[in-house]
């Protein structure tokens, strides 16, 4: 069974940061209850409510917040020290994952905002919790640094088999890491699932500061044709942008849903190389034009027309072709 | 240096360090209440700790004596119940130097504890720490700055008193007679001149050393923080 990774995704304000705060015991919910697995931590019927320190759940605030007056290794073995049971997540393998060795003697101060990030999740990590929750984990990062913490946060999540549950407004991080996603909008729940049908359900929540939808595709694995690299999504196969080496996999490819071109029939005689084929899952219409969802296995966006969506008479249920060109499609690792 | 000066200059400087030790954990606990919790009636509190800061020190000196003296409540409970004498002894001295200089070591201690994101204390109870340890391994360390400060300011103070002090604690050469109460009466003796000369440079030098010391401390920390 793989460990459960849940994200609450939403827009900014919608409450995600106040459930996580509730479920760290740092605010006291009105009322109702929340149980850590077997572990009632609060309920407001029973008048239980487990201090913080009681709740063994490992936090990784948005802004860090590592202890300025110790040095890296302190601030890391501060949880560990407090630790009663035989720690189940040990201090030379967390410096080795997080790649923490070299930084040890020095200070916050002295650390930039990635390395900042990995002291934060190891601390969390040491004081052996039974849950990890993190703020926004990715929010202070980008480009490269965003992608390498992303890829570290796998690691640990596949190490220790550690339930998380983390906070973001991203759409590619939550797809890439989170295996459960629910959606609040206005301290509501307004969807819940896999990432895929949550996102999908949630139509045009979490578009709204953005340019809509984004197109994630996990690709399993990719293997070397002649002069191409190509890769298996669903049952059909994609061609890859041409990559360095061979350890790329597993990986993600990235792309607009402006790039992707729908069909009713399948046509031939194109240059497009990569033909997805699927089911309309849902339609979402916005002011100035529509977003449709198509089930190729994982969930492809397509950026439409309204001329477009009504002659082609797109609806959930009609199988379509999506065709992508191969130029459009960027490897994310 | 005569016997009589070397008396003052012991004496203010045990009056000095009592009042500051005695007064440090009450300043550090209503600093941090100060700066954390905003109670309703919070300003009547800091009204009265700062309520030495400007009234005339006699003044201060009176209304301690009405309480701690002899046929005072407090000063009644504490000789029948306890034996303890507090007004005209050296620990009058010492109470008069601390309620003096609470006011300054206060907010020193109170300016630091609002620099501190409380989220810190959160962070550490996250981690297994009670608000207690929370509170002495994160939140106390950082505030040394100003726990120095303070103690420094109040230090400088206490060894400076004398309104307050000669109402509660009297003149007694030896007993209560600290420098600047040595420097009053030497000054107003026939010949006298030479001598409030040597204590008025013993009370220059001891003001400018323990300033000295806290830079020191303080020094030493950041040394070892930074490095």
């Amino acid at each position: 069974m793989t460990t459960p990774v849940m994200s609450l995704f939403g827009p900014s304000g919608s409450g995600k940061t106040s459930i996580l705060s509730m479920i760290a015991g740092f605010i006291q919910p009105e009322r109702g209850h929340i149980r850590i697995g077997e572990h009632v931590v609060f309920d407001s019927e029973k008048r239980v409510s487990v201090p913080c320190e009681g709740r063994g759940i490992g936090v990784v605030f948005q802004d860090h917040l590592l202890f300025p007056h110790m040095n890296v290794e302190s601030n890391l073995r501060y949880g560990a020290r407090r630790q009663r049971e035989t720690q189940a997540i040990d201090f030379p393998r967390v410096c080795d994952v997080l790649d923490l060795k070299r930084l040890l003697h020095r200070y916050p101060r002295n650390l930039s905002g990635g390395e900042r990030q990995r002291v934060a999740i190891g601390r969390a990590l040491l004081s052996s919790p039974r849950l990890l929750i993190m703020d926004e984990p990715l929010a202070s990062l980008d480009g490269e640094l965003k992608s390498r913490v992303l890829s570290y946060l796998e690691r640990i999540v596949h190490e220790w088999d550690l339930p998380t549950v983390f906070v973001s407004h991203g759409q590619g991080d939550v797809r890439r890491l989170a295996n459960w996603v629910v959606v609040i909008e206005n301290g509501q729940v307004v969807a819940r699932g896999t990432p895929e049908d949550a996102l999908t359900h949630s139509r045009p929540l979490g578009w709204r500061n953005s340019m809509g939808p984004v197109n994630l595709l996990r690709i399993e694995k990719a293997v070397r044709r002649d002069d191409y690299w190509a890769a298996t999504v669903g049952q059909d196969e994609i061609h890859l942008p041409n990559v360095d080496d061979s350890t790329i996999a597993p990986t993600f490819v990235q792309f607009s849903p402006a790039d992707v071109i729908l069909s009713r029939r399948d046509v031939r005689g194109l240059s497009t190389r990569n033909h997805l084929h699927g089911t309309i899952r849902q339609v979402a219409e916005l002011p100035d034009r529509i977003f449709v969802a198509i089930d190729v296995g994982q969930i492809v966006w397509s950026e439409v027309t309204n001329d477009a969506a009504v002659e082609l008479a797109l609806q959930p249920g009609n199988a379509v072709t999506c065709m992508i060109k191969t130029q459009s499609l960027h490897l994310v690792r | 240096m005569t016997a009589e000066e070397w008396s003052a200059l012991l004496l203010s400087f045990r009056v000095g360090v009592v009042a500051v030790l005695a007064s440090l954990p009450f300043a550090i606990g209503i600093g941090y209440g100060l700066a954390r919790w905003p109670f309703p009636g919070r300003w009547l509190i800091q009204g009265v700790i700062d309520l030495p800061l400007v009234l005339p020190p006699v003044v201060t000196g009176f209304l301690l004596l009405a309480l701690l003296g002899p046929k005072g409540p407090v000063g009644d409970f504490l000789e029948s119940w306890f034996g303890i004498r507090v007004a005209f002894t050296w620990k009058g001295a010492a109470v008069a130097s601390a309620v003096v200089s609470f006011p300054l070591m206060v907010r020193a201690i109170r300016g630091t504890f609002q620099e501190i994101d409380p989220r810190l204390e959160l962070a550490a109870r996250s981690l297994g720490a009670s608000p207690w340890m929370a509170f002495l391994t994160v939140t106390l360390p950082l505030a040394f700055r100003g726990v120095v400060a303070g103690s420094v300011l109040a230090f400088g103070r206490s060894i400076g008193e004398f309104g307050a002090t000669i109402m509660l604690a009297g003149d007694i050469p030896g007993e209560t007679r600290t420098i600047p109460l040595a420097i009053y009466s030497l000054g107003h003796r026939v010949g006298g001149i030479e001598q409030t000369w040597r204590l008025v440079t013993l009370s220059i030098a001891l003001a400018i050393g323990a300033l000295i010391l806290g830079e020191l401390i303080e020094a030493r920390r950041n040394k070892r923080v930074l490095s």
